[in-house]
């Protein structure tokens, strides 16, 4: 076997034994959008990953422009997809708000992130 | 040593890659990262060397280098490095000579950490380790170390007014290199000399995730621009002046691995007469390989 054939075997292995990993979460999109604004306030805040996340360490909060936190504090994975997170919200005012978010994958790996969106009337 | 190695390894909260807050920062090509992450890099690089004044002639020069470091205690890393180098003198001036470079080793602790400020400083040491490459090249027969201090600072925290620079983040390290024999055997003199660069980089990603989504297609959205400069200044006994490159190019991000190219653009005629070119893989192994890499050796901890 030639030494170009030997790489691209080991190379090969190397991917198709990678591929079964599922570590660090980042977001995907968001539901609002990141920094984006919503006509009224949405009732929920989602947010897709590019990885599944392990929903006991996993979380949302969303605060207001002053830092009070605004969310009913029930950040849940969704059950038939995990890279989906959400949190539900009450009725927001008009404002600026920020999401703070915190992902822990299946291989306990954690990422970090926030973001911001505003509420029109 | 397997069995014991994981063993070790704890179940804890981990990351790795290189994050201060909101920011990734990305392992770049010619200035190393400021993080002490366990990586595996494999790189290819081609470029022209300037004929010497010793007369040594014009030579094509192709390098394949590695690199892994694995993260020992929490923030403190050890690396090993190796380049094979493809040596063509120009104009049919004898056969093309092959082998290893000296092998590298280095070591690297984060000092400091600033995550809202998405600022990081670092210490660390490599060792160009004499005559452990090949003599048909002519490889150092003497042993450089360089003391190195790395720094990071991500701009997310400018104000929303300034919103879209806050994806930019700059890296850099500056070290002094110091050969443990001043001159050779044929008189030549090694100097001193000052080993620093920076890397500038706009973050596509940070925009997207961090400040607004502007609903950028793939791979545009996976995309860091950047522009890193590499400078070696000596600045004692032999008198030659500032060498260097300057290297646009950019980074794709994917979950498991990070692909870049760069230009190798030569700041002077002392550096070489030609624009190189720089091609590099980057394996993010503690997502390859997550339950054995991402974590210190020992103490591991959440980070």
């Amino acid at each position: 076997m030639k030494l170009r054939q030997k790489l691209f075997l080991a190379v090969g292995l190397f991917i198709a034994c990678a591929t079964l990993a599922e570590a660090h979460a980042f977001l995907d999109y968001a539901d609002p959008e990141v920094g984006g604004t919503v006509k009224g306030s949405p009732s929920v805040v989602k947010i897709w990953f590019t990885r599944k996340i392990a929903g006991a360490s996993s979380k949302i909060e969303v605060f207001d422009a002053k830092g009070a936190e605004v969310d009913r504090k029930d950040a849940q994975v969704d059950t038939s997809d995990k890279h989906l997170m959400s949190v539900s919200v009450p009725k927001l005012p008009a404002g600026n708000y920020k999401v703070v978010w915190n992902a822990v994958c299946l291989d306990s790996h954690h990422t970090t992130g926030t973001f911001t969106f505003e509420v029109a009337n | 040593m397997g069995c014991a190695i994981t063993i070790l390894i704890t179940p804890s909260l981990v990351r790795a890659h290189g994050f201060e807050g909101d920011r990734f920062f990305p392992p770049t090509i010619q200035t190393d990262d400021p993080f002490a992450t366990d990586e595996l890099s494999v790189g290819f690089q081609s470029f022209n060397n300037p004929a010497g004044s010793d007369g040594t002639p014009k030579t094509r020069e192709i390098d394949v280098s590695s690199e892994f470091d694995k993260e020992i205690f929490p923030k403190f890393a050890l690396g090993v490095s190796g380049t094979y180098i493809n040596l063509d003198p120009q104009g049919h001036q004898g056969p093309a000579q092959d082998g290893f470079d000296n092998v590298e080793i280095s070591t690297k602790y984060q000092l400091w950490e600033d995550a809202p400020h998405e600022w990081i400083l670092s210490l660390g040491c490599l060792a160009d380790l004499g005559d452990t490459g090949s003599k048909a090249l002519g490889v150092d027969s003497f042993t450089t170390y360089t003391p190195t201090v790395y720094f990071g600072k991500g701009f997310g925290d400018l104000p929303d007014g300034l919103k879209y620079l806050k994806p930019f983040a700059l890296t850099g390290t500056i070290g002094v290199s110091i050969p443990d024999q001043s001159a050779n055997f044929d008189g030549s003199l090694n100097s001193d000399a000052l080993q620093w660069g920076f890397a500038l980089e706009y973050s596509m990603l940070y925009l997207q995730q961090h400040v607004e989504d502007i609903d950028l297609p793939k791979p545009l959205g996976d995309v860091i621009p950047l522009v890193e400069f590499s400078m070696n200044t000596p600045f004692d006994r032999s008198g030659e002046t500032t060498t260097g490159t300057i290297n646009p190019g950019f980074l794709w991000e994917q979950p498991d691995f990070q692909i870049g190219a760069e230009a190798v653009i030569p700041i002077n005629a002392h550096t070489g007469p030609n624009i190189g070119a720089v091609f590099q893989v980057q394996f993010f192994i503690d997502d390859l390989f997550p339950k054995v890499f991402g974590h210190p050796l020992f103490f591991g901890g959440d980070k």
